[in-house]
């Protein structure tokens, strides 16, 4: 569904992504975990448009979406939720989530889905008119997520979830991530910590310093030792 | 009942200007008009700058180059038929030797204004935040340096006289509410929507489809035609358009009026405008000078100026978001779920603090 191939991208002469190659098949969980710096960030926004490649290509169901603006991107199905919960401070919880429906044209499908994200996350249809900046980490986590389901994405890219939330929070974001997978919508998912999201992933990556070091499923991973040399950066998988 | 809920902060605004131009034009004095008026027209352009400011987030300090482009196309087509082919004689023929008449010169006025807007929006809202804001700056300076120097059309820094004057203060009142509606509607719709968005998160409404240049460039262009429409409207206030009511001094004293009252409101505007402009105008007569009993007292010249900076300073200190904090007025008997919410937000904040 997704397919990043040889991607190099950087800011200005740092090169933060050395020729990752990735890949997301429809309906799976996919993590891609690193310790800081490791350019976790940077690959979802250079998928997203945010940033453009320096070189290699990026497509999305067979096309190309490599130096596409934002807005042309999310269009095409892929949504991204950036780091740190961005969500519109003072505008009211309606507005944005109705900010997340702006792609879509048919009201009617809006309104049902937007019935249907207020029975998923309870708390957004009790903060409805207010300000959105009042909520707390966790239930502003959630708008988030419920903001970009109302773009309908076939894809879905959350960068760190779990940041700033407490462990009770965090279980909460992770059960409503399963939730949507179980609906069908496909998740490429970034982490910093590799503890809670071995039973949700379908695949993981491991970046670090730009590179891919290691990808496998899981199941393969169960010991946690492979998992650790390479997110530590021991042995043979040095970058 | 509901649209009267919906628009409640619009109404909230313009029943009590209504009011106080029904008293000020029953009971004011002549000059109590005059600056009432004036205050209207000044409020025009202030919701027309907030169109774009308090809903991009992005300060511009160009929209006087709109009102000042406006005001002379509106000199150009309606003054001094007598004087305009010698004072004028740079105007192509057919404004120079003909008077066109009020209500569509004003619109063409308006017009041209928005035009300006439109070409210089598409070139500086590709720029980022900071710069965009900065070079609305740059424009303005464009702006003045052009109309200083094209003498044989604008005249350069001396004065046209002569324009007809026909803002009442009723009509300026009828633009005031005109325009405060349109800006309601805008902020709310789709566009507007959408531009706030990008004022709290460029990245995450960039991430939802929205457009970050076409956003701004919208409503860079509609606040345009509204300055200009305040230019026209402060030409045939005053019966005169010098340029030196088009450049930073006047720029600044708006600035400060958003900023005092809260740029991210429309309430917020309309209470900065309305409330430092009545204070100015008792500072003004101040510095004329008061007599009382005999006795005349005047405070230094300057302090209108100083009152202001103060305010600003301690607004910006104190209360960073204006006086309105960014509000709108509410409908006063919310329904009962968001009272329940209100009412917990306040047991929360409560125990937050003990």
């Amino acid at each position: 569904m997704l397919k990043i191939e040889q991607v190099v991208a950087g800011y200005g002469r740092l090169t933060a992504l050395k020729n990752i190659d990735l890949r997301v098949d429809k309906g799976e969980v996919v993590f891609v975990v690193g310790p800081n710096g490791a350019g976790k960030s940077t690959l979802l926004k250079t998928i997203s448009g945010l940033m453009a490649p320096t070189s290699g290509r990026i497509s999305f169901q067979g096309e190309r979406v490599d130096g596409k603006a934002p807005e042309q991107v999310c269009r095409k199905g892929l949504a991204l939720i950036p780091e740190g919960r961005h969500i519109f401070k003072t505008l009211t919880v309606q507005e944005n989530l109705l900010v997340g429906a702006m792609i879509r044209k048919n009201a009617m499908e809006v309104r049902a889905d937007m019935e249907m994200v207020l029975e998923t996350f309870p708390i957004l249809r009790e903060r409805y008119n207010g300000v959105a900046g009042h909520l707390s980490g966790g239930e502003q986590q959630q708008l988030a997520i419920a903001r970009s389901i109302l773009q309908r994405p076939t894809l879905l890219m959350i960068d760190e979830p779990s940041l700033g939330l407490a462990p009770l929070m965090i279980d909460q974001v992770y059960s409503s991530l399963r939730q949507l997978n179980q609906t069908g919508l496909t998740l490429l998912i970034v982490e910093q910590s590799t503890g809670r999201i071995m039973d949700l992933a379908s695949r993981i990556y491991v970046l670090r310093n730009g590179n891919v070091v290691l990808e496998d499923a899981p199941g393969n991973l169960a010991n946690g030792n492979a998992l650790d040399a390479a997110y530590f950066g021991f042995s043979d998988n040095a970058a | 009942m509901l649209i009267l809920k919906r628009m409640f902060p619009v109404i909230a605004l313009v029943v009590p200007l209504i009011i106080v131009v029904f008293v000020i034009d029953q009971f004011g004095t002549g000059n109590m008009q005059r600056v009432s008026t004036e205050a209207l027209v000044r409020l025009v352009f202030a919701v027309g700058l907030y169109m774009f400011v308090g809903n991009s987030g992005i300060l511009s300090f160009g929209h006087m180059t709109f009102c000042a482009v406006a005001a002379y196309a509106s000199a150009w087509q309606t003054c001094c038929s007598m004087m305009k082919p010698t004072i004028m004689s740079g105007l192509p023929a057919f404004v120079r030797d003909n008077t066109f008449p009020l209500i569509p010169s004003a619109l063409t006025s308006v017009g041209l204004a928005g035009a300006v807007a439109l070409v210089s929006g598409l070139v500086l809202m590709r720029l980022s935040f900071f710069s965009a804001s900065i070079s609305t700056l740059a424009l303005l300076v464009i702006m003045n340096v052009v109309f200083a120097n094209w003498t044989t059309v604008t005249m350069g820094n001396s004065t046209i006289v002569g324009l007809p004057v026909y803002v009442t203060i009723w009509g300026a009142l009828a633009a005031t509410v005109v325009v405060i509606v349109l800006a309601y509607l805008f902020q709310n719709s789709r566009w507007g929507l959408m531009l706030r968005a990008t004022r709290e998160e460029e990245v995450a409404a960039q991430a939802s489809g929205v457009s970050l240049y076409w956003s701004r460039f919208i409503a860079f262009t509609l606040s345009g035609f509204v300055a200009g429409l305040a230019g026209v409207l402060f030409a045939h206030f005053m019966g005169t358009v010098s340029l030196s009511n088009f450049f930073l001094n006047h720029t600044f004293i708006i600035v400060a009026m958003l900023v005092i009252g809260g740029m991210h409101s429309l309430a917020g505007v309309v209470v900065g405008v309305a409330l430092i402009s009545a204070v100015t105008e008792v500072l003004r007569q101040a510095e004329a000078g008061y007599s009382i009993g005999g006795l005349s007292f005047a405070v230094p010249p300057g302090t209108q100026e100083l009152v202001l900076a103060v305010t600003m300073l301690l607004i910006l200190i104190f209360r960073k978001d204006g006086i309105m904090g960014g509000k709108e007025f509410r409908w006063p008997w919310p329904a009962r779920s968001d009272r329940l919410a209100i009412e917990e937000r306040k047991v929360a904040s409560v125990q937050r603090s003990s």
